[in-house]
């Protein structure tokens, strides 16, 4: 017993730097939850809107064939700003390889909107929902919220929360089996 | 740009001040001559007061050339709100941390001027300096309150909702920080003990004394943060075993361990060498508390979050612990007392089962905590680990520190006696046995409530009797001043007080009743036994907010649960619950949903009520104001503390 | 004697009114009892650690519709739990599965208190 003080702090610093060392590799969280949703299976509602920047406007339609990733969020929700950097990321990684990113506004004012895609750097094009017809159809209540549309233009996967480039990947890569 | 540089220069003077008193107090080690550091110290106060001084400035005035102005106060904030803002958010929270660290570190100079010589409180101030310099340095990089906005913007973004609904924003993190920043003195004292080698004389009492402050805080803290919760949240719950939560949680129960463990030194002299590792592990904990807080790896509505910080602020853990356990493998096993526990069921033996149970669960509750990162990178898939868990856990751990509670004040030091024990016990176990016939005859009759029940008269027995006992003592006496100094009175106090938070959990969380009811304008209906009227509507609308309120009355009270939208591009429409509040129930109101077919609110909208009608949700907690008032009393009895006397100083 | 015996006394009326406490206690296996703690279980799918059974949000509404419909059709607690854990991933329920990985989070409590008292009686004994 002479020497069990000795003993356990040694043993306390290894065990607390390999704690520190894997904590320390931790990237900050996003994650968002699967859900059900009743448009799982169907087609795809329609979206055609003009675009947040202005000039013209986007139909998702012309996107048949390409995986499209739909993401509704709003310049005063707190988890679209962590997600927003990842949106970005991946929208620019797939860009080429058939997945395409389209945002919508949801229930913000223009301002506020094009402030925080401009503050973001988003990288993909988002579309203004006027009185909030697109949401309606997707039944979106809350963003961020984020529909993965297979290359048919079926409904695949319906995510409640922030996401993360990672669970895209994940996600597309099962849609696209 | 004259705001960035005014606050960047006064942080500089304040980091200036942290590496002087380094300098200085090392040097005056060195050549064995009286440290001039609280100088030193001053100057970082100074520092630190002018930063906070310019950037509160900024809010007041909504200055948005600042990005943290920005981003967290509008031009309608409202003058508390503005004031507060100053920590809503992650770089401004720090300089409310390094106010208080410089704060402490004059204050602890300040008192042991008179020791300024002693090597012990040498070294610990150079702990104390070094660890407000760290934060400092924080904001002088990866952290900068005083960025500069290069837009000129008119308008700000306002802060958080939740942190503008309710005045406790002003005083729940305060107390929070005083109490992490607090247990850095025990830690800086420890290092100075292990250094020097002197772990006796009057050094771990004035550690206590330190502990017994940030404890008290930090339980205030705590218990406010929880009511706070309660009174914004929307559920009528007040803790959700949330890693941010946790992260208070952690420190706090390592030093309650802590203040038990030592008395026994103060009596008999054990334990010094775990007592110091438990003033260790509480700092580094509070330092891992942070990380969790700040660097976003755990998910958690609290969290400020940011990527850098998180690896400098596990770096400051790993340096804590490394130098405290080193310290101690290198110096342990010669300090330790030459004698040990003469019988597991004596006081001192009851103590130690006290330590096992706060550390095992203080273990436990970590190892829940950062569990989904593990699982994570071992198995791919995520996992969630919440109150069913922690619970779970939690509640024997309850049932046998409120059975310690009840019996450990009346035990002897050094031996168990059984006959002494029992006599001792009598009424309050009789006393127990009455309460739960009683109850059980009423219809209370749900396990947790009557376990509950039955420990907590035995553990309130145990400390109104040493109460009685002290203060008959101090009576015969005629000290007055003796009743404050007593040993025993704060620590009973605060048992007491913990009687009464914990009856107040268990009833509340037992008994809770949720429903929801929908009225017509004018209706009334009977919930729980409790009569619910809704009278009308009243909309609201200023500067900070738009909001409609429901005139609704709770047994003859009137309440205005709402649903409010904070105007500002962080504003939100959250809802705003109403609370009608007495000692024996908590009826909890809020605005579910609207009949009709629209709303100006931003309230839910039920297409198949009549208009002007509303759906509103309705929890009856029982006994839910205990809690409070439990958490106060304990706060009192921490503060009474402070004051004991060492046990060998008086007449005992 | 005389203190013996009181206790023995006491004794006897804490197994009496233990056992009117154990004759008395609710025991619901009812319907509704078991919903509502179900609720407790499983996480609300857009919070970060609120149960459905006190979020308000619409995706906890539809989980505890879904809950309640299982109930009543006869399945078991842990059916129920196993098919929503399939719809939404293993992190809607509140609490790790006992099995695998997660067993470690359930033997850990013990294992901490079991090393800390050998510790401690080790380190505490009188020399």
């Amino acid at each position: 017993m002479k020497r069990s003080v000795m003993a356990i702090s040694l043993a306390a610093i290894v065990v607390v730097a390999a704690l520190s060392l894997f904590l320390a590799m931790r990237h900050p969280i996003t994650n968002a939850t699967e859900t059900q949703s009743p448009l799982l299976g169907k087609m795809a509602p329609a979206i055609s809107a003009p675009l947040l920047g202005g000039g013209g406007t986007l139909n998702i339609k012309k996107d048949l064939g390409r995986v499209v990733v739909v993401n509704f969020w709003a310049s005063w929700c707190g988890p679209c700003k962590t997600e927003a950097p990842e949106l970005s990321t991946f929208a620019w990684q797939e860009r080429n390889r058939g997945v395409d990113v389209v945002g919508v506004v949801f229930d913000d004012p223009l301002g506020a909107a094009q402030a925080f895609a401009a503050r973001y750097g988003s990288l993909y094009p988002s579309v203004v929902d006027a009185d909030g017809v697109i949401a309606n159809r997707y039944g979106v209540l809350s963003p961020p919220t984020t529909f993965i549309i297979n290359a048919k233009g079926i409904v695949a996967a319906t995510l409640i929360g922030p996401i993360s480039a990672r669970q895209l990947e994940q996600a597309v890569a099962r849609v696209k089996l | 740009m004259i705001l960035t540089w005014l606050g960047r220069v006064a942080l500089y003077v304040c980091f200036v001040g942290a590496v002087g008193g380094i300098i200085e107090q090392a040097r005056a080690l060195r050549h064995k001559r009286e440290s001039r550091a609280r100088w030193w110290a001053l100057v970082a106060v100074v520092g630190i007061v002018g930063a906070i001084g310019v950037m509160e400035f900024a809010l007041i005035t909504h200055n948005f050339s600042l990005a943290y102005v920005a981003e967290n106060n509008a031009t309608f904030t409202p003058l508390l709100y503005s004031i507060t803002g100053l920590w809503s958010a992650l770089e401004g929270s720090l300089m409310l941390w390094v106010l208080l660290q410089s704060a402490i570190t004059l204050g602890v100079l300040l008192y042991y001027r008179r020791d300024r010589s002693d090597a012990v409180v040498g070294w610990a101030t150079i702990v104390l300096f070094a660890i407000g310099a760290f934060f400092t340095l924080l904001m002088m990089g990866p952290a900068d309150p005083f960025l500069h906005n290069a837009a000129h913007v008119l308008q700000g973004a306002g802060p958080n909702a939740l942190l503008q609904d309710n005045p406790l924003v002003a005083v729940h993190p305060p107390l929070l920080y005083l109490g992490f920043v607090g247990f850095s003195v025990p830690f800086a004292f420890a290092i100075g003990m292990l250094i020097t080698g002197r772990v006796q004389d009057r050094w771990p009492l004035e550690q206590r004394r330190w502990t017994v402050l940030a404890w008290g805080s930090l339980s205030l803290g705590i218990v406010l943060g929880a009511w706070w919760s309660y009174q914004v949240l929307g559920w009528g719950g007040f803790w959700g075993w949330d890693p941010v939560e946790n992260s208070a949680l952690l420190p706090w129960l390592t030093a309650t361990a802590y203040i038990h463990s030592v008395i026994v030194q103060d009596r008999r002299g054990l334990f010094r060498v775990w007592n110091l590792s438990l003033a260790i592990a509480t700092f580094a904990l509070t330092v891992l508390g942070t990380f969790f807080t700040r660097s976003g790896v755990l998910v958690s509505v609290h969290a400020f979050s940011s990527s850098t910080l998180g690896p400098l602020l596990i770096g400051l853990f790993f340096v804590v612990v490394l130098l405290g356990a080193g310290l101690l493998a290198w110096r342990g096993d010669r300090l330790r007392a030459p004698v040990g526990v003469d019988h597991p069921l004596s006081r001192e033996g009851l103590f130690v089962a006290n330590n096992i149970l706060f550390v095992g669960f203080a273990i436990v509750v970590l190892l829940g905590t950062v569990f989904p990162l593990l699982y994570q990178a071992i198995n791919g898939t995520q996992v969630t680990v919440g109150t069913p868990y922690f619970a779970s856990v939690a509640a024997p751990v309850s049932v046998l520190l409120l059975l310690l509670m009840a019996i450990a004040p009346l035990v002897s030091w050094r031996s168990a006696n059984a006959r002494v024990l029992w006599d001792r016990m009598r009424v309050s176990a009789w006393s127990a046995l009455v309460v739960v016939a009683v109850l059980l005859s009423v219809g209370v009759r749900r396990p947790a409530e009557v376990v509950a029940v039955f420990l907590s008269v035995l553990a309130a027995g145990a400390a109104l009797r040493t109460l009685r006992g002290a203060l008959v003592t101090a009576i015969r006496r005629g000290s007055w001043r003796g009743v404050v100094r007593s040993p025993t009175i704060g620590g009973m106090i605060v048992h007491v007080g913990v009687v009464i938070l914990a009856l107040g959990i268990v009833t509340s969380t037992t008994y809770v009743k949720r429903s929801e009811v929908t009225l017509a304008s004018g209706q009334s209906t009977v919930v729980d036994g409790q009569l619910v009227k809704f009278t009308g509507f009243h909309n609201v609308k200023d500067a900070l907010r738009t909001a409609t309120q429901l005139k609704v009355s709770v047994d003859g009270h009137q309440l205005r649960p709402a649903v409010t939208t904070y105007n500002g591009r962080n504003g939100q429409t959250v809802g705003t619950p109403a609370i009608d509040s007495n000692l024996l129930r908590d009826v909890y109101v809020t605005f579910e949903a609207v009949g009709g077919n629209g709303s100006t609110s931003g309230a839910q909208v039920r297409n198949d009520l009549p208009r002007g009608s509303v759906v509103l949700g309705v929890t009856v907690e029982p006994l839910l104001a205990w809690l409070w008032l439990g958490g106060l009393i304990i706060g009192f009895g921490s503060a009474l503390s402070f004051f004991r006397r060492r046990y060998d100083e008086g007449t005992t | 004697m005389k203190i013996a015996r009181s206790f023995a006394l006491w004794c006897v009326a804490l197994v009496v009114v233990g056992a009117f406490a154990f004759a008395l206690h609710p025991h619901s296996t009812s319907d509704n009892s078991r919903i509502a703690h179900l609720e407790t279980l499983v996480r609300c799918p857009a919070c970060d650690d609120l149960s459905v059974a006190v979020s308000n949000a619409t995706s906890a509404i539809a989980v505890r519709h879904e809950i309640a419909t299982k109930v009543h059709k006869g399945e078991s607690d842990d059916q129920i739990l196993t098919s929503i854990e399939s719809v939404y991933g293993t992190s809607i329920l509140l609490a790790p599965p006992t099995s695998g990985l997660g067993a470690l989070l359930w033997i850990a409590p013990v294992l901490v208190v079991l090393l800390l008292v050998v510790s401690a009686i080790r380190l505490a004994r009188r020399r």
